[in-house]
């Protein structure tokens, strides 16, 4: 509940107003070819990092905008980029 | 007997306020907390003790312990110290039988040697078959409030989310130095106080700050200028409850007695924090250290000094610092007479206090402390022991004020993960590495001169302003240097028990641990005070570690004589202090919508009932079965309320690409003036929402979800085209049209007098949609569907058209008997015709296949990467899913219940709705069973908590059982 996120829009807001949408896994695979196996392994798992983790969150008590932000998993707060700062 | 004229009161002597207190009436003043209020009325036993039934009475006067922890309104465990009183409260002991001064369990304090460190894990487990009755047993002797399973928490509870630059916790002068400070740089600071004033420390002594100002006048001026600030925020009454990482504060706050709330729960996001909440007291260890009569320095200067009531007639003191030496000497001149002042220490007193003792010929030892007190309900008499505990002598009082030293208040600093090392020169834990943007200052940095307490503030202050970009590193530096120069942490007593054996000598007031269990927890192989606190549970109380978590540390320290082992701090967790789960719970707002109509539905006799985030008029008539709407429908015209129902626009280049993205059907196959019907999957293949979807014109779409997902549906677009770029953009007009329903034989003729347009069948068919104006001014989007069965009309119209719009169909359908028809009476309808309500004929495992909707999935639509089509391609002819079935009850008056499960050995389904069928005079449902049971002639039972452990039988038949061609809403 600590955790704040800066909305691309809206900019630093409470956690609150946001709903989690999962870690960033890329575009949709194509259906061609697609075994149940990889789809299982897109659509439900997870890499559960350890550290910093890029991921999509929604405004939703906002302006609605789906983005991306890096958090680091184990302090719970937003960080800038991919590495480990603090 | 209040002492009233003294400048530094609280209260206000000359405003009665009276409390009722088993069934007698106590006078208190107004300001008076319910403990100072009976304490005035003489008082002395609050309550008796979680284990032991001890007697119990005022200690610290701020909460620290569960002494005085009363019932108060039917409400338990409210700390009387804490709470201001209100005329008519009622207040009752806890914890006894009979009242607190006449306990008839009071001979458990003899049965001690009964209850070792950890009895109640170690005992009372064996043979297993003799717990149920020590269970009842000990349930009825020990434990502290009780609450009746039917109470019900009166009172008004709000909740506040303020951000603030700066958050200081602690409205001492420490704490106002530093709001003070920071807002010297022009940024927001919200001030924290637990007590309902500021002050602190100062607030009730009367030493000279300086030449011209006393502590207390010099306490008011700080709080006078704080309140003043246009950027200071300053939240009284509002004890500190919890703090996080990202500096998110949580506090809660009492609300004032004609406010609008009566407590609030307060969350406070800050860029930095500043904690100073300053020191309680260490309690000394002696025997019989809780007994009534016995307390803080603090909260007997206070109960003078602040409330006006004199603790006592005669005192004894004994000690371990200054502020005891000038209380003693306080409440002399008050008129108290001072028996003997016992001082742990053997140098180290100021000067002029030992002046002050000497000219009032106040008795002074130096290197005593008290040792036990005699008295069984109240203190009559103490022994005081020289500390090596060779000599002893006895003196007579009423009172014993005893303290051996202060404790930070460092609750604050553990929840924020900042790291506490034992100082051995102050006998505090300090912090050594504190989380970003966090700053400490006051006295629980060891400062206890006046100038050096505000000093420390001013820095913390400035250093957090310095946080938030203030370009103050000047100042800082002065700052620095300034508090360099004042006198630093003083050095702490060491002293931890008097030389007793430490039976009666209690570490933890609330859960009656002693120092004698401490040892045995100790010699039992428990190291380390964390593991101490659990096995002993000391300090696990309602005072969250105020009163042992200091000593407990400490004692262990000593006890095991390690060389090199210093104490290790106890973790404190939120709430730091009791917080009512009312509070936390915030305000009661039942937050719902009301559509357009809903003034014109309540006039019409509407009996609402809430279904989701809305209010929606369910029924029309007494019978709940809604036999006449019903039978209305079928035969005449009716007009229902639909406005509930989500709409969406969707335009943009890309449009189509979203649709096709989150429909299973083949969205690139509509064409104009018609409506589509399909449905959204998730990627599991289940169904999540169905729909009508319109093509206005190239890249713009007009869409419907159902009621429950219309706040979803943007986000669920986005989510789904989120990595595609597409341009394309989605509106929500849930809230801005309105929708009439209007079902019937006669829908035509109603609706054909007051629109502009032609709406024979042949002009606009069924699955037809058209644009016209209602007697030319109300612009109406129609579609013809047909959930209820019958020729039906749905009309889209401007929310703020929607009044006029009922009212002129209305007046049209006059001369044909229309009227409303409610949730009820519809569902009954589309039931009839097996049109699925999702949510009611699904549940989250309710694949598209499942449902027979596998019509609406558009298989070759493979490039379109559409949510949930990979796993439908998984699911097709997976045995193992519910489906929906059609049936029909042998007994054709008798309907079991939504809800009812389907069973023979074992749960088969169960049925979504069921309801007894006017138009077919049949009872007839639909359920979702297992596949084996889903052909058409099984015969099911179905279990329901209402038919007494017969079961129902139900026949699975074809759908739809109301007009199966469906020519009727097609006429």
């Amino acid at each position: 509940m600590a955790l704040t996120i800066s909305c691309p829009v809206c900019g630093k807001r409470n956690g609150y107003e946001f709903r989690y949408g999962g870690e960033d896994k890329g575009p949709r695979p194509d259906e061609k070819g697609l075994t149940p196996r990889t789809w299982c392994d897109y659509a439900h798992m997870n890499a559960c990092v350890a550290g910093v983790q890029k991921e999509w969150w929604c405004h939703k008590n906002g302006c609605g905008v789906w983005f991306t932000i890096h958090r680091n998993t184990l302090t719970n707060l937003e960080v800038d980029g991919p590495e480990v700062t603090s | 007997m209040r002492l009233e004229r003294l400048p530094t009161l609280r209260v206000n002597p000359s405003e009665q306020c009276t409390v009722n207190y088993h069934g007698k009436s106590y006078q208190g003043v107004a300001g008076d907390t319910v403990a100072t209020a009976l304490y005035a009325n003489g008082v002395r036993v609050f309550g008796r003790s979680l284990k032991y039934h001890r007697p119990r009475g005022l200690y610290s006067l701020d909460g620290e312990c569960s002494n005085t922890c009363m019932a108060v309104d039917g409400i338990p465990n409210v700390r009387a110290e804490n709470t201001l009183a209100k005329n008519g409260m009622r207040v009752a002991a806890q914890n006894v039988i009979g009242s607190a001064d006449f306990d008839w369990m009071g001979f458990m304090d003899k049965a001690d040697w009964l209850m070792p460190a950890g009895f109640y894990y170690r005992t009372l487990h064996k043979p297993a078959r003799l717990w149920p009755l020590a269970l009842r047993q000990v349930r009825k002797a020990a434990g502290l409030g009780k609450i009746s399973p039917d109470f019900k928490m009166k009172g008004r509870f709000s909740e506040i989310y303020p951000t603030a630059d700066v958050c200081v916790i602690g409205g001492g002068p420490a704490g106002m130095s530093a709001a003070l400070a920071a807002a010297e740089s022009n940024l927001r600071v919200i001030l924290l106080e637990a007590r309902p004033w500021l002050g602190g420390c100062f607030d009730y002594r009367v030493s000279a700050f300086d030449a011209e100002k006393k502590l207390f006048e010099r306490g008011r001026e700080l709080a006078a200028r704080v309140e003043a600030a246009a950027n200071i925020r300053v939240f009284k009454h509002a004890p500190n409850v919890g703090i996080y990482n990202n500096n998110l504060v949580t506090a809660f706050q009492i609300g004032p007695p004609d406010g609008a709330y009566d407590e609030r729960y307060i969350e406070i996001r800050a860029t930095s924090v500043v904690v100073a909440t300053g020191c309680i007291e260490r309690p000394l260890l002696f025997e019989n250290n809780e007994r009534p009569g016995v307390m803080q320095v603090g909260c007997a200067h206070r109960l003078a000094r602040t409330y006006g009531v004199m603790p006592g007639r005669r005192a004894v003191f004994s000690i371990g610092h200054d502020m005891g030496l000038e209380a003693a000497i306080d409440l002399c001149d008050l008129g108290m007479e001072i028996a003997c002042v016992a001082d742990i220490r053997d140098d180290g007193q100021a000067p002029d206090l030992l002046m002050a003792l000497a000219e009032r010929r106040i008795p002074f030892l130096k290197g005593w402390v008290a040792a036990r007190t005699h008295g069984a309900k109240q203190v009559k008499k103490v022994t005081l022991r020289s500390i090596e505990g060779s000599v002893k002598r006895q003196f007579e009082c009423d009172l014993l004020v005893a303290s051996a030293g202060f404790t930070p208040l460092t609750g604050a600093l553990t929840m924020a993960q900042a790291r506490l090392r034992y100082d051995a020169h102050t006998g505090y834990f300090m912090p050594t590495q504190l989380p970003a943007k966090m700053h400490v200052a006051g006295t629980m940095t060891g400062r206890n001169h006046p100038l050096s307490i505000e000093a420390s503030g001013r820095l913390a202050g400035l250093r957090a302003a310095a946080d938030c970009g203030a370009d103050n590193a000047d100042a800082v530096t002065v700052a620095d240097t300034h508090l360099g120069r004042l006198p630093g942490p003083e050095r702490g007593t060491k002293l931890v028990t008097a030389p007793v054996k430490g039976r009666k000598s209690f570490i933890c007031f609330d859960e009656d641990t002693t120092v004698k269990n401490i040892k045995q927890a100790i010699d039992m192989g428990f190291d380390v005070p964390e593991l101490i606190k659990r096995f002993t549970s000391a300090g696990t109380g309602p005072g969250q570690g105020g009163i042992p978590g200091h000593n407990l540390p400490l004692f262990t320290a000593r006890y095991q004589a390690l060389s090199g082992a210093t104490p290790l701090p106890t973790v404190a967790r939120a709430p730091l202090v009791p917080t009512l789960v009312a509070t936390y719970a915030g305000a009661h707002h039942d937050m719902c919508k009301r559509t357009p109509l809903d003034e014109l539905q309540k006039r019409d006799g509407g009996v609402f009932r809430r279904i989701g985030v809305w209010q929606r008029a369910r029924y029309f008539s007494e019978d709940l079965s809604c036999r006449e709407e019903v039978l209305n429908v079928r035969n005449n015209v009716g007009m229902l309320d639909g406005s509930t129902l989500g709409k969406f626009r969707l335009h943009g280049p890309d449009a189509l690409k979203a649709l096709q993205r989150v429909y299973v059907g083949n969205m690139a196959k509509m064409s104009p003036g018609k409506i589509k019907y399909s449905a959204m999957c998730n990627e599991d293949g289940c169904v999540i929402d169905d729909g009508v979807v319109v093509k206005l014109s190239e890249n713009e779409y007009y869409f419907t979800t159902s009621t429950a997902r219309a706040g979803e549906t943007a986000e669920w677009f986005r989510y789904h085209t989120r990595y595609d770029g597409w341009d394309y953009h989605i509106v929500n007009l849930t809230d801005g049209l309105g929708v009439v329903n209007i079902s019937g034989p006669n829908a035509r003729k109603v609706l054909q007098k007051v629109v502009d347009a032609d709406i024979s069948n042949e002009a606009f068919p069924f699955g037809g949609y058209r644009e016209f104006t209602v007697q030319g001014a109300i612009p109406v989007r129609a579609m013809r569907l047909g959930f209820v069965g019958e020729l039906s009309y749905e009309l889209h119209a401007p929310a703020a058209c929607m009044v006029s719009l009922w009212e002129i169909l209305t007046e049209a359908g006059k001369e044909f008997g229309i009227r409303n028809f409610g949730v009820e009476a519809q569902n009954v309808l589309r039931m009839e015709k097996c049109h699925i309500i999702l949510g009611v004929e699904s549940e989250q495992r309710t694949n598209l296949l499942d449902l027979g909707l596998g019509f609406l999935w558009d298989r070759h639509k493979t490039d379109t990467k559409t949510v949930g089509t990979v796993a439908l391609r998984q699911a097709e002819g997976d045995p193992n899913h519910f489906r929906l079935v059609g049936i029909e009850m042998e007994n054709p008056e008798r309907a079991p219940r939504d809800g009812s499960i389907i069973v023979d050995r074992r749960i088969r389904g169960y049925v979504c709705t069921a309801r007894r069928s006017f138009s077919l005079n049949r009872a007839v449902g639909m359920a979702l069973v297992e596949a084996e049971s889903a052909g058409v002639g099984t015969r099911l039972e179905i279990f329901e908590d209402e038919c007494d452990g017969r079961r129902l039988a139900a026949r699975v038949v074809p759908m739809p059982f109301y007009d199966p061609p469906g020519n009727r809403m097609r006429m």
